[in-house]
């Protein structure tokens, strides 16, 4: 955008800054993406740019540090003592009132087929306080930023619905990773308006900071919002999932056990810190149990491990194949960077829900190069029906009963790629400027396409690739 | 041993067969499915079962407790796929036992048996993981086409039989369904060891009739497994048979005549009576309403009982919606929700149960030959559904075993980690 001006040496790698002198335009998000060819047009957009960017950001941040002298390396554990900058205190507070509501709202003890009615109430009472929560909340700088609007949209009009975005979807009673990037958009929003940078961030200290003590913190309440609601996972692939509600903590916590870089390195892309976990044991209880305490990838495990009985590999065999990667965390880091764009970002169920407006902008980037088309990009659904059991309580109804993924709009729907990604498969493909180089591999579908059925195999009229509109783990 | 029985045998095994086997199956399966009709119809003894979703070693425990088979006659109402790790297994299972025992095995499909959904939820991945490529997959939605929309239970008895089941698992329970049965128990739940959780007895007054709540949910806690079912026990439905369906009714089917003139084979629509039979869901409302699955329709008591009393129907069957305890009899029994995953997904803490209707051997119980066919028996007729409610022997007598899932102490090493393509 114009009025943004870029900050720090690594301008490709920090998302941009306001100028807080310059009157800002805020616009009331709303919806853009209404259909599977919209994601299309998201993965070219400024909105899309920006969260690439953030999410790398924070990624890079939370790898160990070289430090000056040899052989000593800096981490960064869940647990370690943080000097933590007013603003993020202040946004834990927020988390922390967001958390005693839950108290105001006790489960329902009546009859239920799965989620818990009683998340109403907490959601009623969390839309009831939210803005004033964030007036007491948000730094005086983001409060008071200067609106151009005549129409008098105020910046917490543009805020609020992100942070209630965040915290799962009361009609459906579900959460997932739709709703995750909503609290991330929302603390990127206070990042662009200057929120955090009025100590400036050296060397990801303040990125740290926000993952540590503000992404951690947000994803423990939601923990305790789907035990205590029994919330139903957005969108649930089962098994096949790679976790049914989150993904950040898969991309932070493996960052967190990467080789240590030192300040102006590219983030590693295999290898793992000296001393952390072999992947391997996110399969072994006790070193889970031991590691929760310290890292968000094992801290996420460990929640799994909490609401799921039986074996590991056959509840999370995602996962479990995972940690049978030899090249380490910083491959799995770079993995679960690509899978989240791939299955999260580009997934119309998933993304079909995030609103745009001044800071998170549907407007194209202007250096977004759209790729040729994809295959898997080029039947995305119009929707998704949420099928049998868990996750079927309360979707948005549609205009008519058409089946959501009827229609399914084949033809060449622009695919992008980003180069941070570079997965073999699913992937749609435009650069994105927040990735930092290093794109080599070109997207080779071939081993999956051996795989395809002929066309004529598909009898469901128009061509539908089986491998097409696979919906993010826990989307929604 | 054939080598049909030999695949049985290495997939009770819970090891998938070759593919080349899977080919010949499904082959043989699809030659078998194409001379059914939509709707199949069954004679009682029959045990009808809910979603499966991949569940096999729970697919295990429920023949443990409901009799393996041949001994017992099975109808399943779809969803055996999807979500779970083992939905290969447990579907290529349930075929071959269908290509083996077709008489004793009914097949009937969900919303789950179709391309389009698997690939989004697990069971194209699954083929592709554990064969290496999508013929597999390929095969079973080839299958998936030719599955029945539904069945009609016929000749199931109003009075409960004493449960001739074994269990061999130590029954510490104190009664045994072994005794004499009163015969106006009209509902009966076992635990998964045969141990009476709870009767209902046949209400003989009518209450009132046509109303649109559902039976209050009683509390009905089993000891030692937190089942609690619930059901109310029906205000004497009118004889007649029980139609089995994955979802629930379409408002463009009124009679289950229409169901028959259907043309099943293909891939799920995306609207239409084939697509909401498979994926209504019955509501607390009034008519038809629109369905926040994005699919079918939500349907009230009033729906059920019209089309119920139009078709002489006694009860519908589904499946297709999770329930915390197993089954749930909704709109004076019109209608019950049968579920046979346990603990979903690894994680919901449900039990699962399946419904067991007796065969009738009185003579004088609900044989109905109309098959719901409008007119054609009694069923039209204005005002005799007064006249049948003060008939004692109405409604089927119906069991419900209530399991919980699988011990999870047998369940073989983790297959090899083959490395996602994200992560190569």
């Amino acid at each position: 955008m114009d009025s943004q001006v870029e900050k720090g040496a690594l301008a490709s790698r920090t998302l941009p800054v306001l100028r807080p002198n310059e009157p800002h335009a805020f616009v009331k998000p709303a919806k853009r993406i209404h259909e599977g060819q919209d994601v299309h047009h998201f993965l070219t957009s400024q909105a899309y740019r920006d969260i690439g960017i953030f999410v790398m950001q924070l990624n890079i941040s939370m790898c160990p540090r070289k430090s000056g002298h040899s052989d000593q390396v800096e981490t960064w554990r869940l647990d370690s003592p943080l000097i933590l900058s007013g603003p993020v205190q202040k946004l834990q507070e927020l988390l922390g009132k967001i958390d005693s509501m839950i108290e105001e709202a006790p489960p329902s003890t009546g009859p239920r087929r799965f989620g818990n009615v009683s998340f109403r109430t907490w959601y009623e009472i969390l839309e009831s306080r939210a803005q004033g929560l964030l007036k007491d909340s948000l730094p005086k700088g983001v409060l008071e930023f200067r609106a151009a609007s005549a129409d008098g949209v105020s910046v917490l009009d543009e805020l609020t619905p992100y942070l209630l975005g965040g915290f799962g979807s009361p009609q459906r009673l579900d959460y997932g990773t739709g709703h995750e990037l909503s609290f991330l958009a929302f603390v990127a929003c206070i990042w662009k308006l200057g929120g955090f940078t009025s100590e400036s961030s050296v060397d990801g200290a303040l990125e740290r900071s926000i993952v540590i003590g503000v992404i951690e913190p947000y994803l423990r309440v939601v923990r305790r919002l789907i035990l205590t609601y029994t919330l139903e996972p957005a969108g649930s692939h089962g098994v096949w999932g790679l976790d049914d509600h989150s993904f950040l903590p898969y991309i932070f916590g493996s960052s967190q056990y990467c080789p240590a870089i030192t300040a102006n390195d590219a983030m590693p892309i295999e290898g793992s810190l000296a001393g952390s976990p072999n992947p391997g044991d996110i399969a072994k209880k006790a070193v889970v149990d031991r590691e929760r305490k310290h890292n968000m990838y094992f801290s996420a495990v460990g929640f799994i491990n909490d609401v799921k009985t039986g074996p590991f590999w056959e509840h999370s065999p995602i996962l479990f194949d995972i940690s049978g990667v030899r090249s380490g965390w910083g491959k799995i880091n770079k993995g679960m960077i690509k899978m989240y764009n791939a299955e999260v970002l580009s997934k119309f169920p998933v993304v079909q829900h995030f609103p745009f407006g001044s800071l998170f902008c549907w407007e194209q980037d202007p250096n977004a190069t759209p790729a040729s088309a994809s295959i898997h990009t080029a039947s995305q659904p119009l929707g998704r029906p949420a099928p049998s059991g868990i996750g079927t309580t309360r979707q948005p109804p549609q205009t008519s009963t058409m089946a959501p993924w009827a229609n399914s709009n084949v033809g060449a729907a622009p695919a992008t790629a980003a180069p941070w990604t570079q997965a073999p498969t699913v992937q749609p493909s435009t650069r994105a400027p927040w990735a930092d180089g290093g794109s080599k591999a070109l997207p080779t579908a071939a081993a999956r396409t051996s795989a395809m059925p002929p066309p004529s195999q598909m009898q469901d009229g128009p061509t539908r690739a089986p491998w097409a509109n696979k919906e993010g783990p826990g989307g929604g | 041993m054939s080598d049909l029985d030999r695949a049985i045998a290495q997939l009770r095994a819970c090891r998938p067969i070759p593919e080349a086997q899977v080919r010949e199956l499904c082959h043989k399966a699809r030659e078998l499915l194409i001379e059914e009709g939509n709707v199949v119809t069954v004679t009682a003894p029959v045990t009808i079962c809910g979603d499966i979703h991949g569940q096999f070693h729970d697919l295990m425990e429920l023949f443990r407790v409901g009799g393996d088979v041949p001994d017992t006659n099975y109808l399943f109402m779809g969803d055996f796929v999807d979500r779970g790790f083992y939905s290969l297994e447990s579907f290529l299972l349930l075929l071959c036992l269908k290509v083996r025992y077709p008489d004793r095995m009914t097949l009937i499909r969900g919303n789950h048996e179709s391309r389009q959904i698997t690939t989004v939820y697990g069971f194209y991945d699954e083929c592709l993981r554990k064969y290496g490529s999508a013929n597999v997959w390929r095969y079973c939605c080839e299958v998936f086409d030719y599955l029945a929309l539904g069945a009609i239970v016929l000749g199931a008895s109003s009075t409960l039989e004493p449960s001739k089941q074994k269990v061999t698992a130590s029954s510490n329970s104190l009664t045994s369904t072994q005794e004499y049965l009163d015969p106006d128990i009209e509902i009966e739940v076992l635990s998964s060891d045969g141990g009476i959780v709870k009767r209902f007895p046949r209400q003989k007054t009518v209450k009132t009739v046509g109303g649109n709540k559902s039976s209050s949910p009683a509390k009905t806690g089993a000891p030692g497994t937190g089942a609690s079912g619930s059901s109310g026990g029906s205000v004497g439905n009118p004889g007649g048979a029980v139609l089995c369906v994955h979802g629930g009714l379409s408002p463009l089917i009124d009679t289950v005549d229409k169901i028959r003139l259907l043309d099943r084979k293909q891939e799920v629509p995306h609207e239409g009576a084939m697509c909401d039979l498979l994926w209504s869901d019955p509501d607390e409302i009034d008519g038809w309403g629109l369905s926040p699955r994005g699919a079918g329709f939500l349907f009230g008591a009033d729906i059920v009982k019209v089309f119920n009393h139009a078709n002489d129907l006694s009860l519908i069957a589904r499946a297709h919606q999770l329930v915390m305890e197993g089954f749930k009899e909704m709109f004076d029994a019109s209608i019950v929700t049968v579920w046979s995953a346990p603990n979903y997904c690894y994680r919901c803490g449900n039990v699962a149960a399946i419904l067991e209707l007796g065969e009738d051997g009185s003579g004088e119980g609900i044989i109905s030959r109309s098959n719901g066919e409008v007119n054609r028996s009694d069923g039209g007729m204005p005002g005799l559904l007064k006249e049948k409610e003060k008939v004692l022997l109405s409604g089927p007598a119906r069991r419900y075993r209530v399991f919980q899932a699988a011990p999870q102490d047998s369940r073989g090493m983790p297959a090899k980690k083959p490395v996602a393509d994200y992560f190569l």
